[in-house]
C-alpha cells in the first residue's frame, strides 16, 4: 500500500518537472520569435526541440529564441539549441539568442556556446540585426 | 415444445415466454463470448476449430430458437433464426450458413405447413448475415445493422412462408398473428447480442492500450538499464594508485540515466591523465555518446603527447559524429606525478575547483568549447603547479544543479563551504561528504542529471 503511494506521488512529480518550461511562439517581421520562460532541462527539453525541429522542418531561416524568462538550461536544453543552430546553419537559415539573464549567460559560456552563438540583448535588437542584413 | 393452444395466446402470455427466451440467450450470449474461440474470431483470427466451435453453439441456439417457441398452428413464434444470423455476423457465410443449416435440419423434423419456408428462411438467414460481415469490411457491423438486419431477415422468413406454404388463406393468418412478436423477439435478441459483442469489442481496444502502454513502459525502462550498463562499463573498475597522492571518485547515475563519466589513464613516465566529464541529454543516445566520447578521448590522449592536441584531436573526430547537437563538456588534466604539474584543458566543463590552504578556491577555467560543438575549434592548455596539501574538486552539474522541492539548486556556495570544512579528509570521505549533503538537500525530488565527482589530493612524496 505504501508503495503504491510513493509511485503516485513520483508521477506527479513528473508531471510538474514536465511541465515547468512554456513554449511561445510569435512573429515579428521576417523573423519567428521563440519563447522560452521556465526552467530548460532534461526533462522539460524536448517540448522546445519540438517546436524548433517544427518551424525548421516547416522552413523557417530566420528564429529567435527569446530567453528573456528563462531561469535555467541544462546541457540537455544547451543540446537542443546547438542542434537547432546546427540544422538551420545547414540550410543556410540562422538562429539568434535573446534577452539571457546572468545565470544562463554563465551557463552558455561555461560551456564555450558564446561562440558559435549569436547573443542579443533583447528579441527586437535580435529581429532588426536579421532587417539589417537584408 | 409447448402444446397447441385452444386459443390464440392473448398478448400477456406472449410476452412471458418472449421475456423467458431473453433470459436464456442472455446467458448463452455472455457466455459464448467469453470464450476464447469467440475472442480470436473478433479479433479476426480464423481457426478450423473456432469456427467448428461456433457453428455448433449457434446450430444449438437456433435449436433452442425452435424449442422454445410457442407454437400457433403448427406455426411456432420462434426466435430460430437468431444463432445463424448473430453467427454469420461475427464469423462471416459460412459459419452463419453452417449454423442454419443446423437449425434448418431440426425444423424439418417438426413437420407443419409452414415447415418448408422456416428451413429456408433459417439458412438463408445465415447466409445474408454472413455477407453483410463481408460487405462491413469483414468485421461485426455494429448494433444498429444488426438489429436491422434481424427485422429484414424475420420479414424475408414472413414473405417465404406467404409465398410458399398453401393454402394461402391459413399462411395469411399465421403471419398476420406471428410476424410482429417474432420481429419484435428477434430484434430484442439480436440487440442483446450485438450489445454484448460492441461491449466485448470496446473492452478489448481499452485492454489494447493498456497493454501498449505496459509495453511501451517495459520498453523504456530496458533502455534505461541498457543506458545504465553501457555508462557503468565504461567507468574504470578500479581507481589505480598515484604514488604520493590519493584519489576517489564516485559517479551517482540520475533516475533518467545521462552521460557522465570520468576516467583516469596511467600514462609512461609517471604520468596520470584525469578526465571528467558530462555528455548532454539523457538515455541511450547519450550513454552511446558517452562511450564514444572516452574512447576517441582515450586513444588521442595515448597518442598526443600534449593535452592541448589530444582535446583538438578528440573534438574533431567527435564533431564529426554528433549529428543531433550532442556534445560532451570534458575537462581533461595531465598529472606529472614527480613535478607535481598539472597541465589542463577545460572544454566548456564547469570549472574544477583547487583548494589550497590558506587561500579561496581557484576554479580550473575553461579553455574551449565543449567537444563535439565546432569541428574546428581551437582549445588552449594551461599548466599549475600543485602543493602538498592541495585538493583538487571535479565535478558535474548534477552535482551543484540538484534541486529540492522548491527548484532551488545545490549550489556552488554550499559545495565549496563543504569541501573547506571537510578538506582533511580522505578523497573518499570528501565525496561522501558532498553525496550525502547533495542526497538530503534534493529531499524526496526527482533528479534528471548524473552525479559525478572524483576528488585528488596531493600527499608529500
Amino acid at each position: 500500500m505504501r508503495k503504491r503511494t510513493i509511485l503516485i506521488l513520483d508521477h506527479v512529480e513528473i508531471e510538474l518537472m514536465e511541465n515547468i518550461l512554456r513554449v511561445d511562439e510569435s512573429r515579428s517581421g521576417s523573423a519567428t520569435i521563440v519563447s522560452l520562460s521556465g526552467r530548460m532541462d532534461a526533462s522539460s527539453s524536448p517540448a522546445a526541440e519540438a517546436v524548433l525541429s517544427r518551424l525548421i522542418g516547416a522552413g523557417e531561416r530566420r528564429i529567435v529564441v527569446d530567453m528573456s524568462d528563462l531561469d535555467y538550461i541544462s546541457s540537455a536544453g544547451l543540446r537542443v539549441m546547438l542542434a537547432s543552430l546546427k540544422r538551420l546553419r545547414e540550410d543556410g537559415g540562422q538562429l539568434l539568442l535573446a534577452g539571457l539573464k546572468p545565470e544562463i549567460r554563465n551557463i552558455f559560456e561555461i560551456a564555450g556556446f558564446q561562440r558559435i552563438f549569436s547573443i542579443y540583448p533583447s528579441p527586437e535588437d535580435a529581429v532588426s540585426s536579421f532587417d539589417a542584413r537584408v | 415444445m409447448s402444446m397447441v393452444e385452444p386459443m390464440l395466446p392473448s398478448l400477456l402470455s406472449t410476452s412471458i415466454v418472449l421475456f423467458q427466451m431473453m433470459c436464456v440467450i442472455v446467458v448463452f450470449a455472455y457466455l459464448i463470448t467469453r470464450t476464447r474461440f469467440f475472442s480470436e474470431v473478433l479479433d479476426g483470427v480464423f481457426t478450423w476449430k473456432n469456427q467448428l466451435f461456433l457453428i455448433v453453439l449457434f446450430g444449438i441456439l437456433s435449436i433452442y430458437g425452435s424449442e422454445s417457441g410457442i407454437s400457433i398452428l403448427g406455426a411456432p413464434i420462434n426466435v430460430r433464426d437468431l444463432g445463424p444470423v448473430v453467427g454469420g455476423l461475427v464469423a462471416g457465410p459460412l459459419v452463419g450458413v453452417m449454423s442454419g443449416l443446423i437449425g434448418a435440419l431440426y425444423r424439418l423434423t417438426m413437420g407443419g405447413f409452414t415447415m418448408v419456408p422456416c428451413t429456408i428462411a433459417t439458412i438463408l438467414a445465415g447466409l445474408i448475415a454472413g455477407l453483410v460481415y463481408i460487405v462491413a469490411g469483414k468485421k461485426f457491423p455494429g448494433i444498429t445493422v444488426a438489429v436491422s438486419l434481424a427485422v429484414i431477415i424475420e420479414g424475408i422468413h414472413m414473405g417465404l412462408v406467404l409465398l410458399i406454404s398453401r393454402p394461402l388463406s391459413q399462411a395469411v393468418a399465421v403471419v398476420s398473428d406471428v410476424a410482429f412478436p417474432m420481429i419484435v423477439a428477434n430484434a430484442a435478441g439480436m440487440f442483446i447480442f450485438s450489445f454484448i459483442i460492441a461491449n466485448l469489442k470496446k473492452e478489448k481496444e481499452t485492454r489494447g492500450e493498456r497493454d501498449l502502454f505496459h509495453s511501451e513502459l517495459e520498453r523504456k525502462n530496458a533502455e534505461l538499464q541498457i543506458a545504465r550498463e553501457i555508462q557503468t562499463s565504461f567507468l574504470p573498475e578500479k581507481i589505480p594508485g598515484i604514488p604520493g597522492y590519493s584519489l576517489a571518485a564516485s559517479s551517482i547515475p540520475a533516475r533518467e540515466v545521462g552521460g557522465d563519466f570520468y576516467d583516469i589513464i596511467t600514462a609512461p613516465a609517471k604520468k596520470t591523465g584525469l578526465i571528467i566529464a558530462d555528455v548532454s541529454d539523457k538515455g541511450v543516445p547519450a550513454a552511446l555518446f558517452m562511450a564514444l566520447s572516452r574512447t576517441v578521448v582515450r586513444a588521442n590522449a595515448e597518442w598526443h603527447s600534449e593535452a592541448r592536441e589530444a582535446i583538438q584531436g578528440a573534438n574533431a573526430t567527435i564533431s564529426a559524429d554528433s549529428r543531433s547537437g550532442m556534445f560532451v563538456t570534458l575537462f581533461f588534466a595531465v598529472l606529472d606525478h614527480e613535478s607535481r604539474r598539472l597541465t589542463y584543458v577545460n572544454a566548456g566543463h564547469n570549472p574544477p575547483l583547487l583548494f589550497r590552504t590558506g587561500s579561496d578556491p581557484v576554479p580550473l577555467q575553461i579553455t574551449g568549447i565543449a567537444l563535439g560543438a565546432l569541428a574546428d575549434a581551437d582549445y588552449e592548455e594551461r599548466s599549475m603547479d600543485l602543493c602538498p596539501g592541495d585538493v583538487l574538486l571535479f565535478y558535474t552539474d548534477g552535482v551543484t544543479e540538484a534541486i529540492d522541492d522548491q527548484y532551488t539548486q545545490f549550489g556552488e556556495e554550499r559545495l565549496v563551504e563543504l569541501v573547506s570544512q571537510n578538506i582533511n579528509l580522505p578523497p573518499a570521505d570528501i565525496i561522501e561528504k558532498i553525496n550525502s549533503a547533495v542526497s538530503v538537500h534534493s529531499g524526496g525530488a526527482a533528479q534528471f542529471d548524473d552525479m559525478t565527482l572524483m576528488v585528488l589530493k596531493v600527499g608529500t612524496i
